[in-house]
């Protein structure tokens, strides 16, 4: 038998494909590349053409009164809300600005694109562009327009990367840059186009704050650390709902010498806090124990004594407090913490007690928040109330108590077996029968509370998952380390499968998002419901219930999609998935 | 015709493959011929997965040629199926049907692909499972069989097509060493019978013991083949030493 | 310190300090918490129904009521209990073909995102992306509107383009049909027996393949069993009527064993099932040696089972309405069949009926003599149809991707055809896969056809709706929405997790 020895290594070749023409060599591969699939893409594109040409016709026949959505704006937007204080919805939304703007600098993310995608998908949009240009029916105006520009932008598309070469196509550019110059780009289309005439100003703020917010950031997370602003921040995103409602509920008249009167009972209550969790979290188990028995039975009596609600509140947090300080405020930072919280508890206890007894100088009847705001403060309040729900039922439901697994088990299975109206049925109709006459509460605060009890059953689910995904390992190593069960659970379990299930807890965002479509039906003006009843029932929009609908469709499409190709990017980043 | 005038049944020249600007093989030629058992050595991400699959086109290449048995290998579907029923092949992960019992998995293509009757193909099928030595696991589903049993199934799935040459790629790298063995014992009951074999494996005793020819591969090309004796005595490249000395 | 050194030579720790003994008092103390605050709420219900001349009664099931509802079974219902089961009735009939129709579109979009053929699987994926971020609400008010308002106008004589076989129309989507008559439930027995055969010899067939390795033609066997039975059946059917009497026995029977003794056998078997549950974990604990010792856990676990039976026992004992509400069903239902029963009651179980267009007062109706789809049903089905469509492509899409790629290349290399690979090794895998996710979807879509009430499809939560606004009765009406949804969770979900047990991979 022969011996063969390679002289030396060869190097390696370019790819055949390289050598041929590029569009050619794809179409070869990708429609035509046995004859049943050419036969498939000849009949699929001749289908396409003609349901395209049919939608385009039906969507911009004359008939069609595409003309009373932009005079419709603001009811889209807010629906009744009283004009003169539209102020009041952009300082709200100022406000989430601000929170967006300090989480985007706190938690970062890190996504990056490089110019040959940007530029891809310039001239992909520019292919759209001139296609749905060509199947427009000829007497739409915006026809010489799309092929127009459809043309320019295949063409700057194209340009651009053959310009850029293959250096500067690699090169990975920050998500968050280019998020930014997206904003930019809008701004400057508000400007100099006729869109959002009246609104450009508080748009251009809106965007200003949240770019101060960020820069603000930075530095921020520099000086008082990045675990500490993210504790404070998610504490911040929580606040900021009851925030946001009452700031949009009302225009309060504060009786100034009520609260002034609550004084005596606050000021001791917040000192004798201070030392409750010191001595609860120094002193043994035992004594704390005993403590915190005390401490309950006072916090039963104040119901019982002539006291200001708000101390009978105060009393009940502060129980909280003592009850976790054992456990998490043995460490001297863990003490520090907890009385930093506890004073920020009672500030913002007092403050929201304070805002729901003032009276409201807002001249309004009946439920009067309504559009886009509706929608997404039912979104925001749902989301933010479920988390709570949907971690306490998850945790019942995995722990070794029968009891309090039934009852989670009962619940989860309940929520999860009945369709979310009947919820918000419930919510609506139902529960008023139990509640002593007279007390009610607004159909918006009930909306909010029963979407967030119907996603906190499916959250409970997708924690449970996370806490089932967990190595046994885990807990055997923090039982090993001599954590008692809450410790464990806060600091070692939990966090690792809220990790876990990230990209499903975004899922029931999402959906939870399409849902609040549904409080339609129970009355309340939701973005959907404006554009279903309200609007066409107008005497000047009579009739435009398809065009309506088209449009509403396109916005909660815009939102849900841009969530999920968000969430799918953080889903690739966490490496969930893959194997 | 080789120069020991057997048949070649298997002629590869300058075959060349990219994946994507990737070049995974570049310009292999060789020739195999009829009843030869041939072993594969090289580093990892060396191609020879790569190139042992171009051979019954689970990859195709792109340049070059290769002939299987009088056949060459286009994009000519009926090539192809021809082929890939005359050549077996045993994968490193088994890649057993889980969903089958061990008897379905060694019955299923017999019937479909040979259309044989089920009674045939369940006879042929018991006499190869005694063949490899598990009789009694014919009808347990994979799961619940170890690796090495696994294998060993696979091994007469393969064989229950009477193939004229099977490929083996890696076939006892997810094994625990026990079972190593008993896998090899059939891999060289199955030489020992004449059959035309390419074996991608570290095993050297192995290679030592049954092989006609070692080829070693790196960067996507052949840089050394001979004899057993020539690999283990008397190396010639500067890669060839290094890998064995790091392997040996 | 001194209390610590006492503490480690006992044996148990004191009460306060054992860790069974909180657990469980924790637990007690949170359940009776919530009783407590039940039983508050409760009573401030009762007493708000009262100020407001409402009860909690069941009344308005039987009482006369004035509703109209757009479709189904009883469109004027004589009573609240008609109503229902009309809704009923209709929320079954679209999920029952939303099912069958979004299956059958998911798995063809499922595959087609992950075709090799560029258009195809972008246009896929742009069926999904679009339908999966649209609330499915606008979706079926969308659907809605675009029959009601866009489709053609329905006229005497120019009827749609097959005039006496299709209607196309505003109004409505009408085709032939094959209705039931009286003597329908005569031959069903006779066609559910045929099936029942049909799939026995299709399993001797089978049988005697594998023995032989003949070609036995199991398919046509049982094709032909079936058509047999059920032909044969077509006009036997009378026979089938003999059946009444078996019934209208049934129901006799159970009016004339007084309502007492069923409350004491109710009871008796909520007892049993208490005892039954505390002998089984004794079992489970039952080792060769003996039994295992008891912690007080286990002790606290059987006493509660106890007590959970001997409560179910009290309350049917003490409320009697409970056993006589289910005696009452019992009793319909064999009532019920005894009239569709009759010896020898002759005629034809089908009979064909084509659409038609009606003018009964000064605008033309579609008659109701073939099947006819209304807008309402038109838009929730079509909704929900897409919509769960949408989801169920993606887990087909996964649960195909998630069978390694090394089972694909074993086929090939075994010489299979693709089509072949995907048939007998990739698809049933997946199959496994899919089943679960699958179940809830289906699940979703029982749960989705709820919306109909947006655009008035008379289902379960639109006349619950209108019921309750006309007799405010809205706890016992939302008591019969959870009612019914639930149970059909439970039945789909036990029908999926039977299933997921049967196809479950047999591991190691
Ligand atoms: N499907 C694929 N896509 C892209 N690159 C691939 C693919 N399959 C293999 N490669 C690359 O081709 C090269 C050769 O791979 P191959 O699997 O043939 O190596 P190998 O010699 O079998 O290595 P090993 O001993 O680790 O199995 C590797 O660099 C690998 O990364
Ligand atoms: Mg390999």
């Amino acid at each position: 038998m022969t011996v063969y020895v390679a002289p030396e290594l060869k190097p390696p070749e370019p790819p055949p494909e390289a050598r041929q023409l590029g569009a050619w060599v794809w179409l070869r591969k990708n429609l035509f590349n046995t004859w049943y699939n050419g036969v498939l893409t000849v009949v699929l594109a001749v289908g396409i053409v003609w349901g395209a040409r049919g939608a385009f016709a039906f969507l911009l026949s004359p008939d069609r009164l595409w003309g009373v959505i932009p005079p419709n704006a603001t009811n889209y937007a807010v629906d009744v809300y009283p004009r003169p204080e539209l102020t009041r919805i952009w300082v709200t939304l100022a406000v989430v600005m601000v929170l967006v703007g300090l989480s985007s600098a706190t938690w970062r993310p890190t996504g990056k694109t490089s110019w040959g995608t940007i530029l891809a998908v310039v001239r992909a949009t520019g292919v759209a562009a001139f296609a749905v240009g060509l199947l427009v029916p000829p007497t739409f105006v915006g026809r010489n327009p799309l092929l127009v520009g459809g043309a320019v932008l295949v063409l700057l598309g194209a340009v651009g990367i053959r310009a850029a070469g293959p250096a500067a196509r690699e090169e990975r550019l920050p998500m968050l840059g280019v998020l930014a110059g997206v904003l930019v780009l809008a701004l400057v289309v508000i400007w100099l186009l006729p869109v959002a005439k009246t609104t450009k100003v508080p748009w251009t703020i809106e965007v200003l704050v949240l770019a101060a917010a960020h820069l603000v950031g930075r530095p921020l997370v520099r000086a008082v650390g990045e675990k500490t602003l993210k504790v404070v921040l998610s504490f911040l995103w929580v606040l900021s709902l009851p925030v946001i409602y009452l700031h949009l509920e009302r225009k309060p008249v504060i009786p100034w010498e009520v609260v002034v009167s609550w004084l005596p009972w606050v000021l001791p209550v917040l000192v004798v806090g201070y030392l409750a969790i010191l001595y609860a979290s120094r002193a043994g188990r035992e004594r704390a124990a005993a403590l915190n028995a005390l401490l309950v039975v006072a916090a039963l009596a104040v119901w019982f004594v002539p006291s200001p609600m708000v101390v009978r509140l105060l009393m009940l947090v502060l129980v909280g407090f003592t009850l976790a300080a054992p456990t998490f405020a043995s460490s001297g930072n863990g003490r520090r913490n907890f009385m930093v919280g506890w004073s920020g508890a009672t500030f913002f206890l007092v403050y929201f007690v304070t805002l729901a007894v003032a009276e409201t100088g807002l001249e309004t009847q009946g439920d009067f928040l309504g559009g886009l705001n509706l929608t997404f403060l039912l979104a925001l309040g749902g989301m933010l109330l479920s988390f709570p729900i949907g971690i306490m039922m998850a945790l019942g439901r995995t722990s070794t108590m029968p009891i309090f697994r039934l009852l989670s088990t009962g619940y989860i299975e309940i929520v999860r077996g009945v369709p979310l109206i009947t919820v918000l049925f419930f919510a609506d109709k139902v529960v008023p029968r139990f509640l002593p006459p007279g007390l009610d509460f607004d159909g918006v605060v009930k909306a909010i509370i029963a979407i967030a009890l119907f996603s906190g059953a499916y959250l409970a689910e997708n924690v449970r998952g996370g806490l089932q995904s967990i190595p046994k390992g885990q807990y055997e190593a923090a039982r090993a380390l001599g954590m008692t069960t809450a410790q464990m659970t806060m600091l070692i379990t939990l966090p690792q499968a809220l990790r876990a299930v990230i990209p499903a807890i975004v899922g029931q965002v999402i959906s939870l998002f399409k849902d609040t479509s549904l409080v339609a039906i129970i009355g309340l003006a939701d973005f959907f419901r404006v554009a279903r009843d309200i609007v066409p029932n107008q005497p000047a929009s009579l009739g435009s219930q398809i065009e309506n609908l088209v449009m509403a469709a396109v916005v909660y499409w815009i939102f849900t999609f841009s969530f999920s190709r968000a969430s799918l990017r953080l889903e690739r980043k966490l490496g969930v998935g893959t194997r | 015709m080789a120069d020991n005038g057997k048949r070649d049944i298997i002629i590869c020249e300058d075959v060349k493959k990219w994946f994507g600007d990737f070049q995974a093989l570049r310009g292999i030629s060789t020739r195999v011929y009829e009843q030869e058992v041939v072993v594969i050595i090289g580093p990892s991400g060396s191609g020879k997965s790569t190139w042992i699959r171009c051979i019954n086109r689970l990859e195709v290449h792109q340049e070059g040629r290769i002939i299987v048995d009088g056949i060459e290998l286009t994009s000519d579907v009926r090539n192809i199926e021809q082929i890939r029923s005359e050549v077996g092949m045993v994968f490193q992960q088994f890649n057993l049907f889980p969903h089958l019992t061990v008897m379905q998995n060694i019955t299923l293509a017999q019937t479909w692909v040979r259309k044989r009757t089920k009674a045939e193909a369940e006879e042929k099928a018991m006499a190869l499972l005694e063949r490899v030595g598990i009789p009694e696991q014919a009808h347990k589903f994979p799961g619940q069989l170890s690796g090495g049993q696994q294998q060993r199934v696979a091994i007469a799935r393969s064989l229950a097509m009477d193939p004229k040459i099977m490929l083996f790629d890696e076939p006892t790298s997810a094994l625990d060493p026990e079972m190593i063995k008993e896998v090899l014992d059939v891999m060289k009951e199955l030489a020992q019978s004449g059959m035309t074999m390419l074996v991608v494996t570290h095993e050297m005793g192995f290679a030592r013991e049954v092989a006609d020819r070692v080829i070693f591969m790196d960067q996507g090309q052949i840089v050394e083949e001979g004899t057993p004796e020539h690999f283990f005595t008397n190396p010639q490249h500067d890669r060839t030493k290094l890998f064995l000395s790091q392997i040996l | 310190m001194t209390q610590s050194r006492i503490d480690a030579t006992q044996t148990r720790p004191p009460l306060w300090r054992n860790v069974t003994f909180l657990k469980w008092a924790t637990q007690i103390g949170v359940l009776v918490g919530l009783v407590v605050l039940a039983w508050i709420l409760i009573s401030t219900a009762l007493r708000n129904l009262e100020a407001q001349g409402l009860s909690l009664d069941w009344d308005f099931l039987t009482d006369p009521v004035g509703i109209r509802l757009g479709e189904g079974i009883f469109t004027q219902p004589a009573s609240g209990l008609e109503a229902f089961a009309t809704a009923i009735v209709n929320m079954l009939r679209v999920t029952a073909s939303g099912i069958i129709a979004a299956t059958i579109l998911g798995v063809l979009v499922g595959i087609s995102r992950l075709s090799s053929n560029w258009l195809l699987s972008r246009s896929a994926t742009a069926f999904v992306e679009t339908i999966r971020n649209i609330p499915l609400l606008i979706q079926i008010v969308f659907w809605f509107f675009l029959m009601t308002l866009f489709f053609p106008t329905l006229e005497v004589d120019a009827s749609g383009p097959a005039p006496g076989w299709l209607i196309v129309s505003r109004k409505g989507v009408s085709i032939p049909w094959l209705f039931p008559t009286e003597v329908f439930w005569q031959w069903f027995v006779f066609v559910a027996g045929g099936a029942w055969a049909a799939r026995r010899v299709y399993r001797r067939r089978i049988e005697l393949l594998e023995e032989t390795g003949r070609e036995t033609h199991p398919g046509r066997w049982a094709l032909g069993t079936f058509v047999l039975i059920a032909g044969l059946g077509w006009f036997a059917h009378p026979i089938a009527g003999a059946l009444g009497w078996l019934f209208a026995l049934v129901a006799a029977v159970i009016a004339a064993i007084p309502d007492f003794a069923f409350q004491l056998l109710f009871a008796a078997v909520s007892i049993w099932l208490g005892a039954r549950w505390i002998r089984r974990f004794l079992d489970s604990r039952r080792t060769p040696a003996g039994l295992a010792r008891l912690t007080d856990d286990d002790y606290f676990r059987m006493g509660l089972a106890g007590v959970l039976g001997l409560a179910g026992a009290a309350v049917f004992v003490a409320i009697p309405q409970i056993t006589s509400l289910i005696t009452d069903v019992a009793h319909f239902v064999f009532a019920f069949l005894d009239q569709k029963f009759d010896f020898l009651r002759t005629g034809v179980p089908l009979r064909l009926g084509r659409p038609e267009v009606v003018v009964p007062g000064r605008f033309p109706q579609i008659g109701d003599t073939g099947m006819t789809m209304t807008p309402n049903f038109f838009g929730l089905w079509v909704g929900v149809t897409l919509y769960t469509a949408a989801f169920i492509a993606e887990i087909v899409r996964g649960g195909i991707l998630a069978v390694p790629k090394g089972q694909t290349e074993a086929g090939m290399a075994l010489g299979l055809k693709r089509s072949q690979v995907l048939r007998m090794i990739i698809l049933p895998q997946a199959f496994r896969i899919i089943l679960p996710p699958m179940g809830n979807q289906y699940l979703n879509l029982a749960k989705n056809t709820s919306l109909g009430i947006a655009i008035a499809y008379a289902e379960l939560v639109q006349v619950g709706q209108t019921l309750f606004n006309q007799t405010g009765d809205t706890i016992q009406v939302f008591l019969i929405w959870m009612a019914f949804y639930l149970t059909v969770s439970l039945v789909l979900s036990s029908i999926v997790n039977w299933y997921n047990r049967r196809v479950k991979l047999v591991e190691r």
